[in-house]
């Protein structure tokens, strides 16, 4: 069990930044260096000034308007996901440090009961989600259209989100310990207190971090890189 | 004109628009033999440029090309 | 497959790299949402028509060829060789495309499998499968200007057949179709039938505009084999005649493609910048309407509706000029839906119409068009396209849908006063 922590709450997990740190970043190296088509692949309506254009990826890229006329399910459980994990994301941002004001807003169990409930939410939602793409992939009509790198990356999200929603709704750690844990991982004098190892999510931990850590790993190599390229290519449409 | 020689194949391209007798001539170039002649009746004037600039750029032979009051008429040989 | 033809083939991929088709390449999801945009998946429900599985081929290659992990776990991404397998699907999925780019319009993340395809058709044709009807189309181009002192005669004359056309049209035999006239305002670069020139001729004589005809039409075959090279000598031709005849502005034609390649394409395939305007004859007949220039009464009491060429609308930016002049002319306009920039392929584009092992499936494609054209109830429909025209035609005879097919010129020409209309419309 030790081990198996060792190598997923702590060497993996600096694996696993520094692969998607460097990767992402010979990512954008690759794209920002290879020239631009001269002929400019836009479309109309396209809004005359640079301001428009940035408003108009924006909303394009964040809300993908048209997507959502053309097929309102699928737009729907997108944003159910998207949204859900970057609140997700947030979330976890408590991990560095405690967001500030809202505990005394809320006071310290109460912060931690309205965690346990936006985290709940957000973890339910991604899980619907990603089922519902797993789905529509196996039995859609155009299903021969998925490839092995689909089914993975959705097998690795949800595994990260059982396993997170696992630790969320069964254990009965609190973020201040996990917090004591990942700070330790920024100081890189990484420890794993005993008030996680001997919990009964200690186990869900690892488990969690050992697919986060590849998912991590395989992201700047997956089409998972829309996560930038989404931008600059909704971008293009304006030009 | 020309009743010396045999045809082949009658294309009546009347009505078609540029570049359609063109292509109904190069899609039936190789309904006829090589040497083989093929009869083609457009209207559009385009084609008057055109059949001959597709024979010779393909390399098959305009052996007549002209105007039958508002018709045009060419016979093209196939050459290969 | 040899690794020879894997390294030509490759090679032209590498060659046509650029930043936009790596990030397309890199980022689809493959969540199919472009799958309901194309017309062609649509109608026929078939996955070789999906646009991104079109676009999936060459990221097979992609992946194999210019990615690490492609190479190593090609099963992943299923990345494989540019084989006969695999050209035998690119060439049906690539040359079916209309380039109308529909599926970009509604993609999350805007992917332009057109563009995609473009490089597609690059990658054919160096394995010796490009379409040969469109090669052809583009080579007898080429050849028309590299040999123009031989068909110059001819294609004048052809001219002046269509003059005495006008001078009855118009009931003055002064009217002339200027050619190779230096310092006109205009260039007009028409197609190669009569039935561009004549309308355009008429509207220039009421204007009183300062025109003169290119020798050269503005179709380009090479656009659609997808030769690049090829595409920009087929434009060179009229676009050259333009510099040495110093005219204000080059106008085109109703044709789609032709605008989209003489407005966007030319100038980035030359790298240099125009020294004229480029417009659409369109623009030109709705500013004279509204500037009083050219006089029409609004003659025409059947519905009519309006349908946008991909490549005039979505891709070349001009939406309400056409709608205006149809308002103009007819008492009762109707517009589709979905219209402009959401507005569905015909399906006639690409080049497709020159494919005859496609005519069937090309009007099977036509299915959203028939539907949308039966719920305006119009008796007439108006396009400024010839492939969508010649399209459009090939869906009223199929479908029996009554209507009469036409362009926007045409009506103009029939809601103005010319003393020679009914001879001109039956001889045209
Ligand atoms: C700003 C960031 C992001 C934007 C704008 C964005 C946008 C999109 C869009 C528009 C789609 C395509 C289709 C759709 O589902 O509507 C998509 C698909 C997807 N996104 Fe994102 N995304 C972002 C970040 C992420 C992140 C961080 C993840 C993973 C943790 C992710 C995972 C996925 C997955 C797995 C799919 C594919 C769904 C499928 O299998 O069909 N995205 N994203
Ligand atoms: S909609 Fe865009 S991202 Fe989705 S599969 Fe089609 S091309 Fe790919
Ligand atoms: S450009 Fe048009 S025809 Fe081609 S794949 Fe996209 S929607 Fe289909």
């Amino acid at each position: 069990m030790d081990t198996y922590l060792q190598i997923t709450t702590v060497v993996g997990v600096y694996v696993a930044g520094v692969v998607f740190v460097a990767g992402m970043g010979w990512r954008i190296y690759q794209w920002a260096t290879t020239p631009k088509s001269p002929v400019r692949l836009g479309m109309f309506p396209k809004p005359k000034t640079r301001g428009g254009r940035i408003i108009k990826m924006l909303k394009d890229t964040l809300i993908a308007p048209h997507s959502a006329r053309i097929e309102p399910r699928m737009w729907l459980f997108a944003m159910m996901f998207h949204v859900a994990a970057l609140a997700a994301f947030v979330g976890h941002l408590r991990l560095i440090q405690e967001y500030p004001i809202l505990p005394e807003l809320l006071g310290a169990e109460g912060m931690n009961a309205f965690a346990g409930w936006a985290g709940g939410i957000a973890g339910t939602l991604m899980m619907v989600a990603v089922l519902y793409w797993i789905a529509r992939r196996t039995f859609g009509p155009f299903k021969q259209l998925s490839v092995p790198e689909d089914y993975l990356l959705l097998a690795l999200l949800l595994g990260v989100i059982i396993m997170g929603n696992h630790m969320r709704f069964i254990g009965h750690v609190h973020a201040a310990d996990y917090r004591e844990w990942f700070q330790s991982l920024l100081a890189f004098k990484p420890v794993i207190p005993d008030s996680i190892r001997f919990s009964n999510v200690g186990w869900s931990l690892g488990t969690h971090m050992l697919f986060v850590n590849a998912l991590l790993i395989y992201f700047p190599f997956s089409k998972l890189v829309h996560t930038i390229g989404s931008f600059s290519a909704n971008l293009v449409r304006s030009e | 004109m020309s009743d010396d020689i045999k045809v082949d194949l009658e294309l009546d391209l009347k009505g078609l628009l540029c570049p359609l007798p063109m292509v109904r001539v190069s899609q039936n170039i190789t309904n006829v033999p090589v040497g083989g002649v093929i009869r083609a009746v457009a209207t559009d004037p385009g084609a008057m440029a055109d059949i001959p600039a597709w024979a010779q750029s393909t390399g098959n032979e305009i052996m007549s090309a002209g105007k039958e009051g508002s018709e045009f008429v060419f016979l093209v040989k196939r050459v290969k | 497959m040899d690794s020879q033809q894997i390294t030509t083939l490759t090679g032209v991929l590498d060659k046509k790299m650029n930043r936009q088709l790596k990030q397309y390449l890199d980022i689809c999801a493959r969540c199919a949402i472009c799958k309901d945009a194309c017309h062609q998946y649509v109608a026929t429900g078939d996955f070789t028509y999906l646009p991104a599985r079109r676009a999936e081929l060459i990221r097979q290659i992609y992946k194999k060829y210019f990615t690490k992990t492609g190479e190593f776990v090609p099963a992943l991404y299923e990345a494989r060789d540019p084989d006969e397998n695999l050209l035998d699907e690119l060439y049906e999925s690539t040359y079916a495309c209309t380039g109308c780019r529909r599926c970009m319009y509604y993609c999350p993340f805007s992917i332009d499998t057109a563009w995609i395809l473009s490089v597609a058709k690059a990658i054919l044709i160096a394995a010796g499968r490009g379409n040969e009807m469109l090669g052809q189309l583009a080579d007898a181009a080429i050849f028309k200007s590299d040999n123009f002192d031989m068909f110059r005669d001819v294609i004048v004359s052809g001219f002046k057949d269509i003059e005495a056309e006008l001078k009855e049209l118009t009931g003055d035999p002064s009217a002339e179709i200027p050619v190779d006239k230096k310092g006109a305002d205009i260039l007009y670069v028409a197609l190669a039938g009569a039935h561009s020139i004549l309308p355009a001729a008429a509207i220039f004589h009421e204007a009183g505009t300062s025109w003169t005809l290119s020798m050269f039409e503005s179709a380009n075959y090479g656009f659609f084999f997808g030769d690049a090279e090829k595409a920009r000598k087929i434009a060179d031709r009229f676009m050259d005649e333009a510099v040495r005849l110093g005219v204000k502005e080059v106008v085109i034609t109703e044709c789609g493609h032709a605008y989209r390649v003489a407005n966007i394409f030319h100038e980035a395939w030359t790298g240099k910048k125009h020294p004229f305007k480029v417009r659409h004859i369109l623009e030109v007949i709705d500013e004279y309407i509204k500037d009083g220039r050219l006089k029409v009464s609004r003659c025409i009491d059947v519905p009519v509706s309006y349908h946008d060429p991909c490549q005039v609308g979505r891709n070349g930016g001009i939406f309400e000029q056409p709608r205006d002049i149809v308002r103009a002319l007819a008492t009762d306009f109707r517009d589709m839906t979905p219209n402009r920039e959401q507005q569905w392929c015909c399906g006639g584009g690409g080049g497709i119409v020159a494919i005859s092992e496609m005519d069937a499936f090309r009007l099977k494609s036509g299915k959203k068009k028939v539907e949308q054209i039966r719920a305006t109830g119009a008796k007439i429909v108006a396009s400024p396209c010839e492939n969508c025209r010649l399209q459009m035609e090939g869906l009223n005879e199929t479908e029996d849908l009554g209507v009469r097919i036409a362009a926007i010129m045409d009506l103009v020409i029939e809601c103005m006063d010319l003393p020679g209309r009914k001879q001109a419309a039956e001889g045209a």
